[in-house]
């Protein structure tokens, strides 16, 4: 199947923006523009996909030209390398600061949050802000949410965050402005692996209540 | 043989080439904020474009060689001095055994590179001996320098003394002309670019610069869903300030993009000091392929292994 024509910008003079839209459709051409190792980077936003090139190498035309010509190529079955995560967690108390005020202001009790943030198939949106920090789609919107006003100058890595609609998960220690709801107990970063990161963009998540008492 | 650190001033990183192909997972580029001062060092130094070079910010700052070793300062215009006689930068120096390195106070610009001959000791990570300090990354130990460190220098070796070609000293001055093309954002008939003076505020550091200046009216109105943005890049927040993205800045933004400094100059971005005035330059593409293609030639005749 061929992909549709989507249309591709200038972002500045040494990177091109496909404008896909939103949803899986921005991995699986990821995913192929990446398998070229052409690219300098292929980036995922939330509603398009950016690849940077070489402007020594090549110019704007010549890089759009064959951007297009790959773009033709990419099929519109889903990416093959998306992996699902099970990650167990805990919420509440110290590892989630925030989830007895969300309770409050939602009216709705702490577990019953907690059930529906367990049983939402969240996928990996797009990575970004600080490395490995990633932006999770697919939660109920009753969990309504916004920002902090004031950000925290350090959120522990692991930290799970939570706005309307998405569950933000903090890879690294650093600042933060998403009111915290709990936290991974399992590393989402790896100092020592090939590929540091557990998470890659497209891949499914579901978090599961740790068995720690 | 080692360095030691007497006083790492403001800021003070190990950097080196940037670290690509990463960005997907929210890692900037990092590395050296003005890259063709650092190859200007390290070219003195008989070392690769890229070799790790400490990175100071404003100065002043100092250093002890506890072996004879040649280094080279490039960047921000300071004054230099070696067991108190006064030295040159872009010029290759001779640091004696226990000398003391003292680098005054950058006058204009913001950031000097010293870089040795020899190799500078730098721990690699995802492909890149850059410090990128919010996430301990590269360099050594993943942070600034401080009082005391040592940071181990080997292969050291006898390069041929060589200075700067005047035409790549080229002094600063508190005033910049930036080129760009529009951003993805660009508000077409709504901004006159070229004719506007910005200047830089106080909030500066390796991830960006505030800039503070007249940008079209509701320019930064509103959130757009995340999308891609690279260094150079100037978005517009909703109280109408300006941000333009270094080395270091996130991956990914949602602010209102309007334009992009391009390859050419985004160099300059290191270099960038509090209260400095600014113009951006509206460029076509193809200009902005004319002036990277004539200034990566003029570079090229001096350092061939840099790409800026």
């Amino acid at each position: 199947m061929m992909a549709p024509a989507f249309p591709v910008i200038a972002l500045g003079d040494d990177a091109l923006t496909v404008l896909c839209g939103p949803g899986d459709i921005r991995h699986t051409l990821a995913h192929h523009l990446a398998s070229d190792q052409s690219w300098i980077e292929v980036v995922p936003g939330k509603q398009d996909v950016t690849v940077a090139f070489d402007p020594h190498a090549e110019g704007m035309g010549l890089a759009a030209a064959r951007l297009k010509r790959l773009l033709e190529l990419a099929a519109l079955s889903p990416a093959l390398d998306a992996k699902t995560h099970s990650l167990e967690a805990v919420f509440g108390g110290e590892d989630g600061p925030d989830l007895a005020a969300l309770s409050d202001r939602l009216a709705i009790p702490a577990a019953q949050i907690m059930d529906e943030v367990l049983q939402s198939p969240l996928t990996v949106d797009m990575l970004g802000f600080t490395p490995g920090f990633a932006y999770l789609t697919g939660l109920s919107s009753m969990l309504s949410g916004e920002r902090l006003d004031t950000p925290r100058a350090r959120v522990p890595a692991g930290s799970i965050g939570l706005i309307t609609g998405q569950v933000g998960l903090y890879a690294l220690e650093g600042p933060g402005g998403w009111p915290i709801i709990g936290r991974l107990q399992v590393p989402l970063f790896d100092r020592t692996a090939t590929n540091p990161f557990r998470l890659a963009p497209g891949d499914r998540v579901f978090l599961r209540r740790s068995g720690r008492p | 043989m080692s360095l030691r650190v007497i006083d790492p001033g403001i800021q003070c990183t190990v950097q080196a080439a940037p670290r690509l192909g990463y960005r997907h997972a929210g890692v900037p580029y990092g590395g050296a904020a003005d890259p063709l001062s650092m190859a200007l060092a390290n070219r003195l130094c008989g070392n690769p474009a890229d070799a790790p070079c400490l990175e100071i910010a404003y100065g002043p700052a100092s250093f002890a060689f506890d072996s004879p070793v040649q280094v080279a300062l490039t960047g921000a215009p300071a004054s230099v001095r070696v067991m108190g006689a006064t030295k040159d930068m872009h010029a290759l120096l001779e640091i004696g055994a226990g000398d003391v390195l003292e680098i005054g106070a950058a006058s204009t610009g913001s950031r000097i590179y010293l870089a040795v001959a020899g190799e500078i000791a730098a721990e690699s990570f995802l492909g890149s001996q850059s410090t990128y300090v919010p996430a301990r990354f590269g360099g050594h130990q993943g942070r600034a320098l401080a009082k005391g460190d040592e940071l181990a220098i080997t292969s050291v070796r006898r390069v041929p003394f060589t200075a700067t070609p005047a035409e790549l000293s080229l002094p600063l001055s508190h005033s910049f002309a930036l080129r760009v093309v529009p951003g993805p954002d660009f508000p077409e008939g709504a901004f006159d670019v070229n004719s506007s003076v910005y200047h830089v505020s106080r909030r500066l550091s390796r991830m960006g610069a505030e800039i503070e200046g007249p940008f079209p009216p509701r320019a930064g109105a509103g959130l757009k869903p995340s999308a891609a943005v690279f260094p150079g890049a100037l978005q517009v927040t909703p109280q109408g300030r300006g941000y333009l993205l270094l080395p270091d800045g996130q991956t990914t933004g949602g602010y209102p993009h309007l334009l992009q400094v391009i390859r050419a100059d985004r160099h300059l971005l290191g270099q960038l000091r509090p209260g400095d005035s600014l113009r951006f330059l509206l460029r076509s593409q193809a200009e902005a392929e004319a002036a990277l293609r004539a200034k990566q030639a003029l570079i090229a005749a001096w350092v061939t292994d840099f790409r800026l």
